[in-house]
């Protein structure tokens, strides 16, 4: 690197220079990737962009700020997740499937923390369960890195590669034809987060969860596609009725159903220091939301946390195989 | 039916568990020819019966497997079938199949009936595009008649099952009812672990374990549902046909069917017909109407009145403008408005200033090049910044017009600038985003892209995102670098749209597409494809995103999945950006027409014709729509509702 792109690079990193609106938010060594057209540009002036006025002009309508909450932290620290799951203590067999997996990096290229989680719950007798919920788990982690995290070590970011939503949503439908070819009896949930850096990829089918935990409580992002959580939707049944309902086990969306399969598919940025946890009914059937919200804020290690709910669903009887991932935010 | 007929077995004796080999003899009497139909509870055959060994006579012989071992329960379960049997035989229906004969075999049962040489209505709708409204009311008052038969049976019938795969057309175009709930008496109905499927037309009580009549009313009313919408409830989440107005889509159902329909699926028993004479009734009023045959060639004829008053109005020019401000050449771009003035760019050079209210002119200021670039208020500085096509970006004094500074570019500027943070950004044909400081126009950084970018960019606390010619989409920091990069496979002349609270990016492309991208990594989430450029800049307004596309409709989707919700198709191609206000949707387009459409339904409100073709967006301000056309003009339409 010449001396001439090395002070262009490294001139606004002095706190000073940096624009004050943007000082608190920015990481504090931005990596020296530089846009090629950069070398042909005029040299930063002495004076960087001033931008005294803190509060931006809303003239337009165009400038209104970024919840604070929002901003990723400026440390070196990066997301932490544990991962647990459990026969139970009353089921032969774990048809539970979990996966997860994480990258992250420091280098001149900057390359965005990436990470892929999945719970998935599976259904059918003589092992078609647990080969439907692996089956399902694999091929949606091939599916993403394929489409989107290796593109992403490439640093490719183009129309030629799928968008991250429409590459979870073909990876959960081609899991579900898989299943239909080559587990037919076999049936299963799917519930996956792919983070990239601060935002949170979501797409889900089935009773297996996603919360959102933080200081001021816990939010269940996904909504069951369950008989009885409809019921209850609208207001048919209470959900202390549900709780007990004799068909409460009853999907009216899952993998390996029919030849097309309707995916829920959200995205949330997910504030710093909060949790996110992924987890099949067996655990929330069994721990009450107010014990895993509770659990999760006073572990600071979430595989730590994973194992005490996991426990915890067990000493509650343990009736069905029990998955948790736990996602911790840094800031 | 035959023509689908085929051979178990024939793939290997794996499978010689479950079904008959072709050429099985059954009781010495039914020869099994092939399998016709089956999967959950039973599989269905046809059969010869060898009684009549000089006649062809094919039967439907339907097997069922009676799994529990017990022998107890093995014996109740089947005096039950055998009640149930005995039941159906005595029934005597034109809809209804007759039962021959039923028998058990080891741990099969078997009933003989009637072969109905047709098709379920399951297969009709997969095998056909659209079935006639009045054929549908025909089935359905048919279908009233055969349900109400077994209702009045001395001991009342429940069907429990009605759905279109129960319902089969014979060779006569008659509807004839198959397949009656005898199979579950063989389900145990206990559900230990987790299922998958509900049946998608059972009413809710169902589920609590009250059945009814009226179940089987509701479950007619969601077969209709199913057929006249082709949406199948088994996809929907359970009871979500409110959720599917009929109409929406099948503009051709007439209302009265609508309300049958709707009738039958209510949620509470009580509201919904008592009885199946009830139901029958309503539809046959229908039948009497001839008009609901024509009632779909109707379509604008019979508009709402209310519909019919925007028409006329429109068609007499009854939606005066309140002023027209008439430029020397085309005005392309869009006008912008502040307090008591409204300010436009033309061709014709001049940026022009006139009174909000009466359009009286105020000042104009003469460029050297055509004005594509839209005025922009700088309110803090009080300026009206723009770019021309003589290269040169101006900052004028909004009240006088007198020029307070302006910078020079190596190319036409036809982008519209961005005011935050004190700075302005811009775009030119020479390759460069410039930040300029807005009090003196001092220059601060350019960014080289290195072809023209015309994209307005859109600017954020931590992001400067714009499209580029190149197909790029940049977000550079504050201070001009580059912080990610996305290129689409076409210029982008799109200008972005940021939703702050979420920090997603929407943007169009000449490669048809509108994107949503991470406003911070530049990753794209989502993807919607028209049939032409989007130059047209989306804009979000609660969860809908509204963008024109030069394939001539104007979209709305829902932001955070890109499902449609409605589209609205005109016969030009529309570039300028839709703008949302009261829960209307105003944009213009190359057709020379100005429109307001409903931001919920996608319905036109009402639409002013102009004498050019329409690319600039409008700008709502003091109850007055302000946009220009190609023939020159700044119109001023009064904010009717």
């Amino acid at each position: 690197m010449d001396l001439f792109r090395r002070l262009f690079t490294q001139s606004p990193s002095k706190p000073q220079d940096k624009p004050a609106v943007s000082d608190s938010s920015r990481p504090k060594e931005t990596a020296p990737m530089e846009p090629p057209s950069a070398r042909t540009a005029e040299p930063s002036p002495g004076t960087p962009p001033a931008v005294e006025t803190v509060a931006p002009t809303v003239a337009d309508g165009a400038t209104r700020p970024l919840p604070p909450e929002t901003v990723i932290s400026t440390s070196n620290e990066h997301l932490s997740f544990g991962q647990s799951t459990d026969v139970g203590m009353v089921r032969t067999t774990n048809q539970d499937t979990a996966y997860s997996m994480f990258s992250t990096s420091r280098s001149a290229d900057q390359r965005p923390d990436f990470g892929l989680f999945i719970v998935a719950d599976g259904m059918g007798g003589h092992h078609d369960g647990e080969k439907a919920s692996a089956m399902a788990a694999h091929v949606v982690a091939t599916h993403i890195a394929t489409n989107v995290y290796l593109p992403m070590l490439r640093g490719e970011n183009d129309a030629d590669r799928m968008p991250i939503t429409e590459a979870m949503i073909s990876a959960v439908q081609k899991a579900n034809t898989d299943i239909i070819a080559k587990v037919p009896e076999g049936g299963t949930t799917l519930t996956a987060v792919a983070i990239v850096g601060d935002l949170a990829y979501i797409v889900h089918v089935g009773d297996s969860r996603v919360y959102l935990i933080t200081r001021d409580g816990l939010e269940q992002i996904t909504r069951d596609h369950s008989l009885v959580q409809r019921l209850v939707e609208l207001d048919q049944l209470t959900p202390e009725e549900a709780i007990n309902h004799h068909q409460k086990n009853v999907l009216y969306r899952a993998l390996g159903q029919s030849d097309t399969v309707e995916v829920d598919a959200l995205t949330r940025r997910l504030p710093p220091k909060s949790r996110v946890m992924l987890c099949s009914d067996g655990l929330w059937n069994l721990v009450n939301e107010e014990e895993i919200a509770a659990l999760v804020m006073q572990h600071n290690n979430p595989q730590e946390a994973c194992d005490k709910l996991v426990a915890l669903a067990n000493t509650h009887g343990g009736t069905d195989n029990i998955t948790a991932i736990i996602l911790q935010i840094p800031g | 039916m035959p023509d689908t007929t085929k051979f178990a077995g024939m793939g290997g004796d794996s499978s010689s568990d479950s079904s008959l080999q072709a050429n099985t003899v059954l009781k010495s009497r039914y020869k099994i020819l092939g399998v016709v139909g089956g999967g959950g509870m039973g599989t269905v055959y046809q059969a010869r019966d060898l009684n009549f060994p000089d006649v062809r006579r094919v039967v439907a012989v339907k097997e069922m497997l009676n799994p529990t071992s017990d022998p107890a329960l093995h014996n109740s379960t089947l005096r039950t079938f055998q009640r149930e049997a005995n039941i159906l035989a005595a029934l005597n229906h034109p809809a209804i199949p007759k039962i021959f004969d039923f028998f058990d075999q080891k741990d099969r049962v078997y009933l003989v009936m009637e072969f109905i040489n047709g098709s379920d209505l399951e297969s009709l709708l997969a095998k056909t595009k659209e079935l006639p409204v009045e054929k549908i009311i025909e089935w359905s008052i048919d279908l009233c008649d055969v349900i109400n038969y077994l209702h009045t049976q001395p001991k009342p019938i429940v069907f429990r099952d009605l759905k279109p795969s129960n319902i089969m057309i014979d060779s006569f175009g008659k509807i004839r009812l198959i397949d009656f709930g005898i199979a579950k008496i063989f389900d145990s109905g206990v559900k230990k672990h987790t299922m998958i499927g509900t049946e998608g037309y059972c009413a809710p009580e169902q589920y609590k374990g009250d059945v009814t009549i009226l179940s089987d009313i509701y479950s007619l009313g969601a077969t209709l549902h199913h057929i006249l919408t082709r949406q199948d409830p088994r996809l929907a989440p359970p009871f979500s046909f409110p959720e599917r107005p009929i109409q929406q889509y099948n503009p051709k159902v007439p209302d009265g069917l609508v309300s049958v329909v709707e009738k039958a699926l209510q949620f509470e028993p009580a509201n919904r017909f008592q009885n199946c004479e009830e139901m029958k009734a309503e539809l046959e009023k229908l039948r009497l109407q001839p008009q609901i045959v024509i009632a779909p060639q109707a379509g604008r004829g019979t508009a709402m009145a209310g519909t019919d008053f925007f028409d006329n109005m429109t068609a007499t020019g009854a939606i005066e403008p309140k002023w027209k401000f008439t430029a020397e050449d085309e005005i392309r771009s869009s006008p912008t408005a502040h307090k008591e003035m409204a300010f436009v760019g033309s061709y014709d050079t001049n940026v022009y200033a006139v009174n909000l209210t009466t359009g009286a002119f105020i000042w104009k200021y003469a460029s050297h090049g055509g004005i594509a670039s839209s005025p922009v208020v700088d309110e803090s500085n009080r300026l009206v910044v723009f770019g021309s096509e003589d290269n040169t970006f101006y900052a004028l004094d909004y009240r006088t017009g007198r020029i307070n500074w302006s910078y020079v570019t190596q190319d036409k500027i036809r982008c519209t600038p961005r005011v935050a943070h004190d700075h302005i950004f811009v775009g030119s044909d020479d390759g460069h985003l410039y930040a300029l400081a807005a009090p003196n126009g001092r220059f601060r950084w350019k960014y080289q892209v290195g072809d023209p970018i015309r994209s307005r960019p859109y600017v954020t606390n931590e992001v400067i995102i714009f499209g580029a010619e190149t197909g790029e989409v940049f977000g550079l920091d504050l201070d001009g670098k580059r912080k990610w990069s996305y290129r689409t496979r076409r210029p982008v002349n799109s200008s972005p749209f940021v939703d702050v609270n979420e920090g997603i990016c929407y943007i169009g492309s000449s490669d048809n597409n509108v994107y949503a991208l991470d406003a911070s990594s530049g990753y794209s989430s989502l993807r919607f494809r028209t049939n032409g450029p989007v130059i047209s800049s989306p804009v979000v307004e609660g969860d809908l995103l509204f963008f024109g596309s030069a394939d001539g409709t104007l979209y709305a989707i829902n932001a955070q999945t890109f499902r449609e919700k409605w589209k609205f198709t005109i016969e030009k191609p529309i570039i300028s950006s839709p703008i949302v206000y009261q829960g209307a949707v105003y944009f213009g387009g190359t057709d020379e027409y100005f429109y307001c459409v409903d931001m919920q339904t996608g319905k036109e409100r009402w639409k002013f014709k102009t004498n050019g073709p329409i690319t600039s967006t409008a700008c709502i301000a003091n109850d007055v729509i302000l946009f220009g056309s190609f023939d020159k003009t700044l119109y001023a339409l009064p904010l009717v509702n």
